[in-house]
């Protein structure tokens, strides 16, 4: 696949300046956010639910205004982008949902091809009348997650671990230099939540995609991230390694000690992970 | 991975039953509507006894025997109906598919649909057979005049449910769509469209269904077709003639319901499946081994 990340591993790809976001009904989703996120990395976000990993990932891709601060990604600023501007910054971001947000009545390789839709010329988009090389990236995408097997298939026919795959190609298949996931496993068991958590550190690795993935597991955040942000009331409270996620910096994040309902495997032990 | 709480001993105090007054007040209202109704009717009962005998006889007149030499030309009127049936519908359909859009909550601001909503419902409450004679001065008496009374009546009815079916799409595919960088265009097509696309379709089957049912109607006021030789047969008592035109419509509708319906089910569920069988019989078994 070809890559057309702008700039080099390390390089500051995403930078929080001082960013805030209060929503319409005066909710404040986030609170004075100020990171760099160089390309390449592997971030996890953990935190309670309702801690702000769905605004601060939602952020990034401009789903979600800030409304204070500044935010650019790859060089383009997210929060005064509008239009076709904005649309130019998410096509360059793919996005990994909790309910897979696939179409499914419609087959594998449609909802892939969705991954296209930035690039390809409004006509094409209408008649759904694809050019040969999108639906060549589309089946490489499908390659790379192990289910093109299943393109022609109704994405409602496959199994959950299956449809998440489905929509790591679809994010894949933008060419992104950014996936965000947003609870990729929340709804998955165990083995296939490592499944599909293997196939986001793999793009990595190999695509030297950034990936961000929140997370709800303490152990699996720590065992698939290169560096761990913890967020707890909008703020973030944590932003290291996952070895220097000890029982204090736990705390400070959950507002109470660890317990088997905070990690994935079945023994609830920070050292195992 | 929680510990159940223990339960408590001792004796189960239930809540209080909620009001039935609600209830109580709905099915009185029920009961006086349906006593209001009979009011100014004026029902003669004693037709009623009547009523039995008297079918008897006009379906002897009608079915012993039916006047088989019609049976062609039967034919070829009730194609005529289904012809009027076919092109109203996708009258309706290209003029109604747009409108469903600029009527969805999801898709135009208010300003938008509301006006497109009332046009809608304006053209739903007025029949068919209203239009017919309404626009009859204009295109006098001829099938056109049926195929098109049929695709203006049926705009009302297919823009309500196609902007019915927009408006209960899944929130997930369009924030995707929207996410990927997709336009607005891009995201109507690929996020709602393919949800909703199978709904909409069997939606434009059914219609077409009701299209060729309200067909024969449209006849009797002349405008040709099935309808036309069934008020012309009847007037000159000619109950053979009419007794094979119904066998002819009733065959004829009932293979349309049935083909459609198979389709719709296809588009439904994605397998082909005879109606009333597949779907059903697994839904009655969940372990799905009978």
């Amino acid at each position: 696949m070809t890559d057309r990340r702008p700039g080099t591993a390390g390089d500051p790809q995403i930078v929080f300046d001082g960013v805030g976001v209060t929503y319409p009904n005066g909710y404040r989703g986030l609170s004075d956010i100020s990171l760099t996120i160089p390309a390449g990395q592997m971030v996890g976000v953990v935190g309670l639910s309702g801690a702000g990993k769905s605004t601060f990932v939602r952020t990034i891709n401009g789903l979600v205004t800030a409304t204070e601060g500044s935010l650019t990604v790859n060089g383009r600023d997210v929060t005064t982008a509008r239009g076709k501007q904005l649309r130019a910054v998410r096509s360059d971001i793919g996005m990994v949902f909790q309910g897979f947000n696939l179409t499914g009545r419609t087959t594998v390789l449609n909802n892939v091809l969705m991954g296209r839709l930035y690039s390809a010329p409004w006509w094409r988009t209408l008649l759904g009348a694809w050019k040969s090389d999108d639906v060549e990236l589309a089946m490489d995408a499908l390659t790379r997650v192990e289910i093109v097997q299943k393109a022609y298939t109704r994405a409602s026919e496959l199994s959950g671990g299956q449809q998440q795959r489905v929509g790591i190609a679809r994010a894949l298949a933008q060419q992104p230099s950014i996936i965000l996931a947003d609870e990729p496993v929340a709804s998955l068991d165990p083995p296939t939540s490592h499944v599909v958590m293997e196939h986001l550190r793999r793009i990595n690795g190999e695509l030297g995609v950034t990936v961000i993935t929140n997370l709800h597991f303490l152990d699996l955040a720590r065992k698939y991230s290169d560096r761990l942000l913890g967020l707890r009331g909008g703020h973030v409270v944590f932003d290291g390694t996952g070895a220097d996620a000890d029982e204090t910096v736990f705390e400070s994040i959950y507002g109470r000690s660890l317990t088997g309902e905070d990690v994935l495997d079945a023994t609830p032990n920070l050292e195992t992970s | 991975m929680t510990t159940p709480t223990a339960i408590p001993a001792g004796k189960a105090v239930p809540p209080p039953r909620p009001s039935r007054l609600w209830v109580r007040a709905g099915w009185t209202a029920v009961l006086l509507v349906v006593l209001a109704a009979f009011w100014r009717v004026n029902i003669d009962w004693s037709q009623l006894s009547d009523f039995v005998p008297s079918l008897f006889h006009y379906l002897r007149l009608m079915f012993c025997p039916p006047a088989w030499s019609q049976t062609s030309a039967a034919f070829s009127a009730t194609i005529l109906s289904v012809q009027m049936a076919w092109i109203g519908s996708i009258l309706g359909i290209l003029i109604s598919f747009p409108l469903s859009f600029l009527a969805a909550r999801n898709v135009v601001p208010v300003w938008v649909r509301l006006p497109v909503r009332l046009v809608l419902a304006i053209l739903r409450a007025v029949p068919e057979v209203v239009i017919a004679i309404l626009i009859l001065s204009v295109t006098g008496l001829t099938a056109w005049t049926g195929a098109l009374a049929l695709g203006i009546g049926s705009i009302g009815t297919l823009g309500k449910w196609g902007y019915e079916s927009f408006e209960s799409v899944s929130g997930g595919p369009l924030e995707a769509a929207r996410a990927t960088g997709g336009s607005r265009l891009a995201v109507i097509r690929w996020g709602l469209w393919p949800q909703a696309q199978p709904e909409v379709l069997a939606f434009w089957l059914y219609r077409f269904e009701i299209s060729v049912r309200s067909s024969a109607i449209l006849g009797l006021i002349g405008a040709g077709g099935i309808g036309k030789m069934l008020s012309d047969n009847t007037q000159y008592q000619n109950w053979n003639v009419v007794g094979i035109l119904l066998i002819v419509v009733v065959v004829v509708t009932m293979i349309i319901d049935q083909i459609s319906a198979v389709l719709r089910q296809r588009l439904i569920t994605g397998r082909w499946a005879l109606v009333g069988y597949g779907a059903r019989r697994k839904a009655l078994t969940p372990t799905g081994l009978a």
